[in-house]
This record gives C-alpha cells, sequence and structure tokens, in this order.
C-alpha cells in the first residue's frame, strides 16, 4: 500500500515513542534518535518494519523518536501511524492488530 | 501526578496576564505585537492545583513561547508534554514540519525529542524537526555539474525590478551558473507565487539562471522571532547572523554556491545591517560580491518600494521603464486587484 | 449467577494513551484496573489510545486483577471500533460511559457477541458494566443492572450526574444520596457489583477516607480510584475486624461441618444459618486474606 499522507503518533514523553511515516520512494528509510540507540535501535526499527510490511507499506520514511518504549507501545504507535498514514483510521485492518 | 493541557486564550486579560507573568518569571519578556499576532493558538499545561506549569505557542510552523515549571526529579517530563501536544496539534492542521527558534541552552532539550539543528548564534538557534526537512527541500533543487563557477542572490522581488534583473544579469555573466532564490513571505504585495514566476519570466533568456522558491529556509530575517532576546539591538544581529549561518552552512554547502551577490542598499539600515552581516559571516567559503544599484540616470536608482508606491498612487505608466516587460504585462492586468490589496493591508494596520 | 465473587474494592482508572501508566498499572494491587478510552483520551488521539491498550492486554502481565476498559459512548464515531478491539483482546470487562436505559447495554451487548464470533472468542466470555451518569440513568438502575447476563456491575459518575441534577459536588456528598442507595439497591438486586464514584481532590485525604468509609457503610463493593496512593486507603477502610473474622470463621466451620455430615442443613448454635450470612462470612474471609490479617490456614494474624 501506499502512503496517502504524512502522519505521526505517540509522544514525546517517557516511555513513549513518537513515529511519523511520510511518502518515500527507496524502500523504508530510517531515522531513529534514541538513549539507547546502541543497544535496541535494531530492535525498535524492525519492531515498526514489521507493521508497515504487515500492512503492505513497501515504500516510507520513518522518523522515530523513542523515549525508552517498550515493544508493545512501539508497535502500537507504529498501527495508528500507520492506519493514520494510509487514511484507514475508521476501518482498522484487524487482522494486523 | 497529572499535568492536564488546556487551551490558553491570549485574548483573555487574566489568562494573558497570567501566560505572561508565567513567562516574565522565566526570563522570556518580549511581547510586542509583530510576536503575539502571528500566534495560532497557545497551550497551558496545568498542575493537579490548576496552576500554570507549562506553555507553548503554535505560530504557521513556528512553535515558540515554550516555557515550562520544571518538578523535582523530572527534569524534562513536563517540556516534553508541551512540545508533544504542539506537535500533534500541528499535525491536526496538517502541518508536519516545525520549526523553533529560541536560546542555545535549549538546544539540547529540543535535540532530545527529535529536533536537528539548522544554524545558531551567541543569541539564539534555529531548529526543526519532521518533514519535509532542509535536506528534502536541497534535493528537490536541479543540481548543476561539479567544477562550475556558482553564484546565489536571494531576493524578494515584490516585484521583479530591471534592478533586480541588472543584479541576475551580471551575476550570470560573471559565472557558470545562478541560482536565483525568490523569499518566501505571503505579507508582501505579490504573493510568493506571482514573483516566482515573474523571476522566471523576467530572466526566460538568460540559460544559465535557476530561479527557486525560498521554502521554509530563505525568509524574511525580519521575521525570526526574537521574544527571547530582550535588547532590541541585539535582535536584528541574532536575525542577520542566523540567516547568514543557515544560507552558508546549508544550501550554499549543499549546492556549491562560491559567490553571493547582494544589491548595495543606499535607502535601508536594517538592509545594510544584513549586508554587513553577511560580508561578516559568509566568507571565506562564500564570497560576497556586492553589485551598485543601476540607476535611471540622475542618481535615481530603481527600487522595488517605488515601483509599489506607483501602483499604489495609479502612476502605472512611469512602472514601464523601471520593470521587465513581463512584469509590466503582470501589473497592468492585475491593476486594480493590486491596488485593492495595498488598500487591505493599510486598514489592517499594515 | 452473576456475583462471581470477587473482590472489587479499588477500580483504579488509567489513561489509555498513556505507555508510563498503562505498563505500570499492574503494580499498586488494584482488584480492577480500568483502562480509559474516553474521557482521558482527546479526540485526535482516540485511535491511538485503543491500540496502546490492545498491546498492552497483549503482552503486559498484570496479575490477578480484573481488567475493565472504558469505550467511548454509543453516541460517538469510536464505539464499534472500540468494542471490536477490546473483545479481539480478551478485555475481561467492557464499561459503558453515560447509561441511561436498558436498550443500551443491549445493543452493547449485540456488538460483543457479534465481536466474540468474529475474532473467534468464547461467546459469553466477556462481561459489562454500566457508569450511571444522569438522572435517567438512576431512575432506571434495576433494569440497567439487570438487562443482560453479562452484567458485571453498574457504577455512580458523579460529575456528570450532579451537573445533570443542576448541582455539583459538596464534601458532605448529600447531593449524591439518593443516586448511591437507588444504584446500590439495582445492583444488589441484580444481584451485581456496585462501584462508588471517584474522589479527585489528592489534598484532601480526611474527606476520601469519610467518604470511603460512609460508601463502606452503605455496602458498596468498593470505588473507582484516580490514584494509585488511593489503593491502600480503601483497602484498609474494607478491612474486617477481628470479630467479624472469628464470626465468619464460625459460619464456615459450621459449614464444613455441615459438608462433613452430608447434610444440606447448616446450623450453629442451634439456628438455620442462611444463605446471605454465608455469602457474608466468605466475603469477610476473602477480604481477610486479602488484607493479609489471616494466614494461610485461616488463623487470626492481626496486623
Amino acid at each position: 500500500m501506499e502512503i496517502k499522507k504524512t502522519a505521526i503518533a505517540g509522544t514525546l514523553e517517557s516511555s513513549d515513542v513518537q513515529i511519523m511515516l511520510s511518502q518515500g520512494t527507496d524502500g523504508i528509510q530510517f531515522d531513529l534518535e534514541s538513549d539507547v540507540e546502541k543497544q535496541y535501535g535494531k530492535a525498535i526499527k524492525a519492531t515498526v518494519a514489521d507493521v508497515l510490511k504487515a500492512y503492505g507499506v513497501e515504500n516510507a520514511n520513518v522518523k522515530i523518536v523513542d523515549k525508552g518504549a517498550l515493544d508493545m507501545v512501539i508497535k502500537a504507535r507504529a498501527i495508528a501511524a500507520t492506519q493514520r498514514a494510509l487514511d484507514i483510521v475508521d476501518e482498522p485492518m484487524w487482522e494486523v492488530l | 501526578m497529572s499535568d492536564h493541557i488546556q487551551d490558553l486564550h491570549l485574548r483573555s486579560k487574566p489568562q494573558r496576564r497570567m501566560w505572561q507573568n508565567f513567562l516574565t518569571e522565566r526570563g522570556i519578556d518580549v511581547f510586542n505585537d509583530t510576536e503575539i499576532d502571528v500566534i495560532d493558538e497557545t497551550i497551558g499545561l496545568l498542575d493537579d492545583h490548576d496552576q500554570l506549569v507549562g506553555t507553548g505557542s503554535i505560530a504557521g510552523d513556528v512553535i515558540k513561547y515554550i516555557a515550562v515549571q520544571n518538578e523535582e526529579g523530572a527534569s524534562g517530563s513536563r517540556f516534553n508534554m508541551v512540545v508533544s501536544e504542539l506537535v500533534s496539534r500541528l499535525a491536526q492542521r496538517g502541518v508536519f514540519h516545525i520549526l523553533v527558534f529560541t536560546k542555545p541552552k535549549y538546544t539540547d532539550s529540543f535535540e532530545h525529542v527529535g529536533f536537528t539543528k539548522l544554524a545558531d548564534s551567541d543569541q539564539g538557534v534555529l531548529l526543526e524537526k519532521g518533514e519535509p526537512n532542509i535536506q528534502t527541500y536541497l534535493a528537490d533543487i536541479p543540481k548543476v555539474p561539479a567544477g562550475k563557477e556558482i553564484a546565489g542572490i536571494v531576493m524578494n522581488a515584490n516585484p521583479f525590478t530591471l534592478g533586480h534583473r541588472y543584479l541576475v544579469e551580471t551575476a550570470a555573466r560573471e559565472n557558470d551558473f545562478v541560482y536565483v532564490f525568490v523569499v518566501n513571505q505571503d505579507a508582501s504585495l505579490f504573493k510568493t507565487s506571482e514573483r516566482v514566476e515573474l523571476v522566471k519570466a523576467g530572466t526566460q533568456d538568460l540559460e544559465n539562471v535557476i530561479v527557486v522558491n525560498g521554502g521554509s529556509y530563505m525568509v524574511s530575517y525580519a521575521t525570526f522571532p526574537a521574544y527571547f532576546i530582550s535588547s532590541p539591538d541585539a535582535v536584528i544581529d541574532y536575525q542577520t547572523t542566523l540567516d547568514a549561518r543557515l544560507f552558508k552552512n546549508w544550501i550554499a554547502k549543499d549546492l556549491h554556491i562560491q559567490t553571493r551577490y547582494l544589491g548595495s542598499e543606499p535607502y535601508s539600515h536594517t538592509t545594510d545591517l544584513y549586508n554587513q552581516a553577511l560580508q561578516r559571516e559568509l566568507p571565506p567559503e562564500v564570497q560576497v560580491k556586492i553589485i551598485p544599484r543601476k540607476e535611471l540616470g540622475s542618481g535615481d536608482a530603481i527600487s522595488a518600494t517605488s515601483v509599489r508606491k506607483a501602483i499604489e498612487e495609479d502612476r502605472i505608466s512611469e512602472i514601464e521603464n523601471r520593470v521587465p516587460e513581463t512584469t509590466y504585462q503582470f501589473i497592468v492586468s492585475h491593476k486594480f486587484e493590486l491596488q485593492d490589496r495595498i488598500k487591505k493591508g493599510k486598514k489592517d494596520g499594515d | 449467577m452473576a456475583t462471581e465473587e470477587r473482590l472489587r474494592r479499588t477500580m483504579m482508572f488509567v489513561p489509555g494513551n498513556n505507555p508510563a501508566m498503562v505498563k505500570d498499572a499492574g503494580i499498586f494491587g488494584a482488584d480492577s484496573i480500568m483502562f480509559d478510552l474516553e474521557d482521558a483520551v482527546s479526540l485526535p488521539e482516540k485511535d491511538a489510545a485503543r491500540y496502546l491498550v490492545y498491546e498492552a492486554l497483549q503482552t503486559v502481565d498484570y496479575g490477578d486483577a480484573e481488567l475493565v476498559v472504558r469505550i467511548n459512548g454509543l453516541d460517538t464515531p469510536f464505539y464499534q471500533n472500540d468494542i471490536r478491539a477490546m473483545v479481539k483482546a480478551g478485555i475481561d470487562v467492557i464499561r459503558l460511559p453515560k447509561v441511561e436505559t436498558a436498550e443500551m447495554m443491549t445493543e452493547l451487548v449485540n456488538l460483543v457477541e457479534e465481536a466474540e464470533k468474529e475474532f473467534g472468542r468464547e461467546v459469553g466470555s466477556t462481561r459489562v458494566m454500566a457508569a450511571i451518569e444522569s438522572a435517567l440513568g438512576v431512575v432506571n438502575a434495576y433494569g440497567i443492572a439487570s438487562s443482560t447476563d453479562r452484567m458485571m456491575g453498574i457504577a455512580l459518575s458523579a460529575e456528570d450526574y450532579t451537573t445533570d441534577m443542576k448541582t455539583h459536588r459538596y464534601p458532605d456528598g448529600a447531593e449524591l444520596q439518593y443516586a448511591r442507595n437507588a444504584i446500590l439497591h439495582a445492583a444488589r438486586a441484580a444481584g451485581v457489583s456496585a462501584f462508588d464514584t471517584v474522589f479527585t481532590n489528592m489534598d484532601d485525604p480526611d474527606g476520601f477516607y469519610r467518604e470511603t468509609e460512609y460508601i463502606h457503610q452503605l455496602g458498596f463493593d468498593g470505588k473507582s480510584l484516580v490514584n494509585p496512593r488511593q489503593i491502600e486507603m480503601v483497602n484498609s477502610v474494607f478491612e474486617p475486624t477481628e470479630k467479624e473474622i472469628v464470626n465468619a470463621q464460625n459460619v464456615i466451620a459450621a459449614i464444613e461441618e455441615a459438608r462433613a455430615k452430608g447434610s444440606g442443613v447448616i446450623s450453629m448454635n442451634g439456628q438455620m444459618v442462611d444463605r446471605p450470612v454465608v455469602l457474608r462470612a466468605e466475603r469477610v474471609m476473602r477480604l481477610a486474606k486479602a488484607s493479609h490479617l489471616v494466614d494461610e490456614e485461616g488463623n487470626y494474624i492481626g496486623k
């Protein structure tokens, strides 16, 4: 699926993560800001990438500001951002949840 | 435990007073109309006792007047809450690119929530977050082959005159390529889209000239928020320095611009200060060349100001020898609309 | 039926879009955790909160706590997706706000059942509760409380209720007297739990104790809470006395005695022991255990 519009989900508060998705042309491009990037950078990106894959998004620019979010929070924010970017907030893809 | 966000209405006198006191206590004490009038909305962060403990405002794609009272042992959490709320409200408005102008000491705080520093001076720093960002902006500009002589000109062109044309011609003759950036500012009599089109039309015969919209990065430096600088003298220095460094470190660097051309400024003191800042900041990487104004003879330099005045006073025929044919045709065919805009602008106290 | 007995002294509200609070909700020892998708979440974040709570329910261990979610009301565009997501997540209880009629619960239950079938959950496994927030809701409380077999309980929500009654909250709570009693009677008559409203002023612990003692005296199962610090305070009010525990132990002994004899009739001191007395004794012992006032064998150990 194609990203229809830029979208953002999550906050900059502790234990949260802010994920912004915008149209891309060159696969999934990550830009990550996190205090634990060294230890968890890969895992954070993998979680977001899995969600994008589940929605069939092949091209996107992904900006992530992580504030120490658990994996489940990253997944939840990725789902919210993706649905907003695909303009399907009212018609969630239940099989992805 | 449960701080909460609330709208603040600056038109309400008690709320405005509370907001202003809160900021003043935190070292922000500039509340002039140019800073306040552009604010679209303001939020407050209130604690359990409904005391104001944080605030932030949105003005277009700029966030400003951000201040928080930090809790013990929870440094940054209120700041992050305020910025989060502003980001989310901007997203609601469809704005995903955010600029912030602030004191240099807050650079880390903003970088920590995903902002990137674009330029700084002793007095202030400019950071951005989101998309499209400066890399995206630069990526969209046509590139020229490496190893060439490349010049850059930044102009408001409100509207494009023969004076501007003379400056572009000179640069085009002395270089392989010239980038002309048209300042993005809709407070001008001629809209940004109109000014870009008139510059393009008026330089169409010059094959080595590339006309580009200045986007978020070449705006009028005078619009840079300066609410955090108390001394008026320091403001213009901060604004011009930031503008010059932004041009040098990002625009000129990426596009390999070696020379910036300026028109001489016999009339405007502030523009003269701006030119001085450019001469101080840009070399050695970027040379500055000041080209004397083209005159119509008898010391009558061509200025966009005089053209706008002639439109206002309906002396259209006097414009003909001051602007390129393309600009003249546009003015003639849009005369009433332009005069109307001038009247409206006056009424709005512009 | 409904009163499958479990303690519901404390129902702690957790803002559904706050990851730190959602993640830590289980560590304070609340009997029930209520994730809020309604008032605690601003309009643009309704979807995000729904998925955050969904993911938390999949991954976070909330121990023995009963898990409740307050969904958005049926007049909102979020209502149906909230129900589907929460049923899919396997939530224990869905709390519907602003309930005024039994039909509102029937509609909710129909959608819950559809969702249970759609997502392969056992039909009937999702329970519901109603928040009563208006005069009409109070008047219809029994109809609401007895509207479905899935009903877990009903709760008074005083902010909207007092506004509807053209008053506001006072320290002595006189304005809530009728509603509290009406809701409690409806709950008891229908055999479901009853929850009192929140107390928001964290700077008035005396007022909080006063109110909690009062609703405990009336017979409420518990209280809705906005702050984890209130949990221990409520629990202390609900602690049984030594005398109550000894009494309850006597009743339990009589039950065991009867069971051992194979007798259907429980008697104590020459009197028949009625079912309400048995239920109360069981409840006192559950409270005693939860308050750590008895050991494994049921011996009173005090504090």
